[in-house]
């Protein structure tokens, strides 16, 4: 019997076409993944399934009958549930109250909070998802409040479930633990939709994968007829129109030098472990790797949100120690962030304010303090043409722009700031290949100018086509360094995605 | 209820920038309308009520509009500095409800300098200088204390400026108006003594008791319009306060050294309110008294809330609310106890606390208005919306 179907389904959000006519169906009882890069629209997908999204065209079956989902509450009622990356956990609750809310038992108006704890336990008991009722839900490790979210929906009687990147907040020891709560789930009869960026995860629990790319369904696999090296291929092996221009320059003296550093992330746990590395003028050093392996975890300590537990970073001879991104700054970094919106702009801000923040305070922005309009206009006129931001209109607000055109903001900003040290953490997130190719052209230009850069990409053909050396991020650790000269993107792709090693000079 | 959330949260803004004087006027108008049909319902005359309480408040010409208007200046200037306080505040981001312990902080100190035996001598001038001075530098490091402890320690504004004010509520009444700055017993004063005649602020309307503090107050009002909007720190910590849901990463990642800004705002809004608390001592009171009725910062919040936090907003607001206040006696004429003004600006809050639903419901009937004709303008605010959206 077939659990769910889809046919046709497309949908178009205004700039990009995220799912493009995507059909497949999925036996009952069994553990289908989607891979596929990030931006590839499995989300988009899972979205459409759980009822938070419209299809622009298509058809979804649930058990062989055709339906017509609004909202995640229609979604629930045919049995769909889904866990979310981000657990929607309300940390005061016990685990029992968190499990219940929204259906809760009761004895007339008054909540029965002694037959919820005895559901739960049942309940937990038939699926072997060990939790104890009564826990607060703060007080629960990742794993176990992942758990709660499962039994949630599992309560509300979900035959679908889909998991959407469970294992990105896992540790390694808490995923091996969901992929046998998953495997008891299977042989309950529950359908499992996975959804994942990592290979080794999804060939360990699927029955068959559905690789996206770009919004298409390049093939469905079965698990035992296909490995990683073929997955990895489906998935990023694109023959890309763009083109890198080259240009050979000498590398100079040392700009950055990273030693032996060690990052926590926001979980507390180790996310960067003795990474070492330089990075001299005049050359682009690519950090290549699969998102989640460390590369947040570097940025922020090379900018100064997250002081490294061990290690030293030097930037243009002075060590960088106890900084915030106020001291970095002065010290001659540009910085085109991963995430434009929270990081890279005030969206709330013209774009004039926008394309002088951080210059704000230097003559001739300002003069004594006091802000001096007139060059200001004059400034941000000639980096919209100069950069082509579209629309020439210096005061509207950031947040109004486009991704392409918000992107073109910053990198006009940081481009046009005194430094001699480029950070561009995936410089083309999102990005049309048009503002991808202009982003490209800029770092070049800046290469030429002897400017330091270090590119932090997931994109495979844009790591080759910069880059001078490549470092190859897994799992927090250079795994890798080769040059786009001595490796292809097969190579490249393994590397990123732990399964071959270089033992290189690692500095 | 999607759709109705998202059009909340993302509003539009920009286009139709006038909502922000438009709401305000609906939240009054809407207060009004409501603390009418209280009082229609106690059988009274809302008519008759609302020109007694306007007639007095000093915002119309009237009888005895002289004193009238003196007297709603003189609260006003009280009510648009701490209005100002939790404005600059609020601007950066920074939820700080420490100006009733700030104007209490500049009143102490205003009335200590006012009686001090090395200054009482001075010029004027010079004695209010001084006066001023050290009101600003004691308030500001008031405020300061707050934001240093949050650069500091992670310690939530809100939390930090309670528990100032009430140290500065007992250090002063229970502590240095029954200690220290107690006056001598054979004056048969109580409170503190007396300020000196050259500490007192010079009347600028005669037969009234309106003085200058309503000329410093637009002076600080230019000037703290004058910090947001014109200067480097302004354009900061306005940076800060918008991308506050963002823990200021956007400024921060630019450079905006924000641990001394948030200590910076925090020192300027100190200042803010205690330039008000010196007004009620060197003004009206002329000693700090062993009772001191106070409150005043509370109602800055009120007032920067009507005034949307800009300066020329709040400067408004504390017009309005100084009037509502001078004009309360009056409405007992008509058997209405003095305490109704309080009941309409409570209302004016609770109306301004649903602004966004307001704003939301008047861009709904604008846009129903004229919404057949321009089908191509729908079409890329789709689009736009879309992107905002993202």
């Amino acid at each position: 019997m077939k659990a769910l179907e889809l046919k046709g389904i497309t949908k178009q959000f205004p700039n990009v076409l995220a799912n493009d006519n995507i059909t497949f169906s999925i036996e009952k009882g069994e553990i289908f993944s989607i891979v596929g890069e990030n931006g590839a629209g499995k989300s988009t997908l899972m979205k459409i399934v759980y009822g938070l999204y419209t299809p622009t065209s298509g058809e979804i079956y649930v058990f062989e009958k055709k339906v017509d989902m609004k909202s995640p509450q229609d979604a629930i009622k045919l049995k769909v549930g889904m866990v979310h990356q981000e657990f929607m956990l309300i940390p005061r609750f016990t685990v029992a109250e968190n499990i219940v809310l929204g259906d809760e038992p009761h004895r007339g108006p008054i909540f029965d909070f002694r037959r919820a704890v005895r559901e739960i336990k049942e309940l937990s008991e038939k699926y072997g998802l060990k939790v104890n009722p009564t826990d607060k839900v703060a007080n629960l490790p990742v794993g176990t409040q992942q758990k709660v979210e499962i039994l949630k929906i599992l309560r509300r009687g979900a035959e679908i479930l889909i998991f959407d990147e469970p294992t990105a907040v896992l540790t390694p020891e808490e995923t091996e633990d969901l992929f046998k709560t998953l495997l008891a789930l299977k042989e309950r009869g529950k359908t499992i939709l996975f959804i994942s960026h990592k290979l080794k995860e999804v060939m360990t629990i699927s029955d068959r994968i559905a690789v996206l790319r770009r919004g298409k369904l390049q093939g469905i696999v079965k698990k035992d007829e296909t490995n990683e090296k073929e997955l990895a291929h489906m998935m990023i092996g694109r023959n890309v129109v763009l083109e890198i221009p080259k240009a050979d320059t000498k590398p100079g003296p040392t700009v950055l030098s990273v030693e032996n550093l060690t990052v926590r992330n926001h979980r507390g746990l180790i996310g960067l472990k003795g990474v070492s590395f330089d990075v001299h003028s005049g050359e682009i050093v690519a950090i290549a790797g699969v998102e989640g392996n460390g590369q947040t975890e570097l940025v922020n300590a090379l900018v100064g949100f997250t002081r490294p537990t061990r290690g030293e970073i030097t930037l243009n001879g002075s060590t960088m120690k106890m900084v915030t991104p106020y001291n970095v700054r002065t010290k001659g970094m540009a910085y085109i962030p991963e995430d434009r919106k929270r990081r890279g702009l005030v969206l709330p801000f013209k774009v004039k304010e926008n394309i002088i923040m951080g210059q704000h305070s230097l003559y001739p922005f300002s003069k004594n303090g006091i802000v001096n309009d007139p060059a200001i206009d004059k400034f941000a006129t000639k980096k919209l043409d100069e950069f082509d931001i579209r629309p020439r209109n210096i005061y509207v607000k950031a947040g109004n722009l486009s991704g392409g055109n918000q992107q073109k903001v910053i990198v006009a900003r940081e481009l046009s700031m005194n430094h001699n040290f480029l950070l561009a953490s995936q410089p083309t997130r999102g990005l049309d290949i048009g503002a991808m190719e202009f982003v490209y052209n800029h770092l070049v230009e800046e290469k030429k100018k002897g400017i330091a850069i270090l590119l932090i990409s997931l994109e495979l053909s844009e790591v080759l086509g910069l880059a001078d050396r490549i470092l190859v991020l897994y799992e927090g650790e250079i795994v890798g360094e080769t040059t786009p000269a001595e490796t292809n993107e097969q190579e490249l792709g393994l590397m990123m995605l732990g399964l071959k090693r270089k033992e290189g000079a690692v500095k | 209820m999607k759709n109705i959330i998202k059009g909340i949260m993302y509003g539009h803004r920009e286009k139709y920038w006038w909502l922000t004087i438009v709401v305000p006027l609906v939240s009054i108008l809407s207060a009004l309308v409501v603390g009418a049909v209280f009082i229609w319902s106690t059988g009274r005359s809302p008519v008759t009520a609302y020109k007694l309480m306007f007639g007095a408040s000093g915002l119309f010409p009237g009888p005895y509009w002289k004193t009238h208007f003196a007297e709603m200046l003189l609260a006003s200037s009280m009510y648009i500095s701490t209005g100002l306080a939790f404005a600059i505040a609020a601007k950066g981001g920074l939820f700080s409800i420490g100006a009733e312990g700030q104007f209490l902080v500049g009143a102490i100190v205003a009335a200590y300098f006012g009686y001090a035996k090395p200054f009482a001598n001075l010029p004027t001038v010079v004695h209010l200088t001084v006066i001023f001075v050290m009101v600003i530098i004691a308030g500001g490091l008031w405020g300061a204390i707050a934001g240093w402890l949050k650069v500091k320690k992670g310690i939530h504004e809100v939390i930090t400026t309670i528990m100032l004010n009430w140290i500065a509520t007992y250090l002063i009444a229970d502590w240095l108006v029954t200690g220290p700055m107690k006056a001598n017993v054979a004056t048969g004063v109580s409170g503190t003594p007396y300020i000196t005649k050259t500490a007192k602020l010079p009347i600028i309307l005669s037969g009234t008791r309106l003085n200058i503090s309503i000329i410093i107050i637009i002076v600080v009002t230019y000037l703290t319009w004058f910090l947001l909007y014109r200067t480097t720190v302004g354009f900061e910590i306005r940076a800060m306060g918008y991308t506050l849901i963002y823990n200021m990463e956007a400024p921060k990642a630019a450079g905006v050294n924000a641990d001394i800004r948030v200590v910076q705002t925090m020192f300027i809004s100190g200042a803010v309110a205690a330039i008000g608390g010196s007004f009620i001592i060197l003004g009206i009171l002329f000693q700090y008294p062993p009772v001191f009725e106070g409150g005043y910062g509370f109602d800055g919040i009120a007032v920067a809330l009507i005034g949307q936090n800009e300066p020329l907003g709040v400067f408004l607001a504390g017009m309005l609310i100084g009037g509502l206040r001078t004009g309360a006696t009056a409405v007992q004429l008509a058997h209405i106890p003095k305490t109704f003004p309080s009941i309409i600006e409570g209302l004016i809050v609770a109306f301004i606390a649903l602004q966004e639903l307001v704003r939301y419901l008047i861009v709904k009937l604008v846009e129903s208005g004229k919404k057949k004709p321009a089908d191509k303008n729908n079409l890329t605010k789709a689009t736009n919306g879309g992107t905002a959206n993202e």
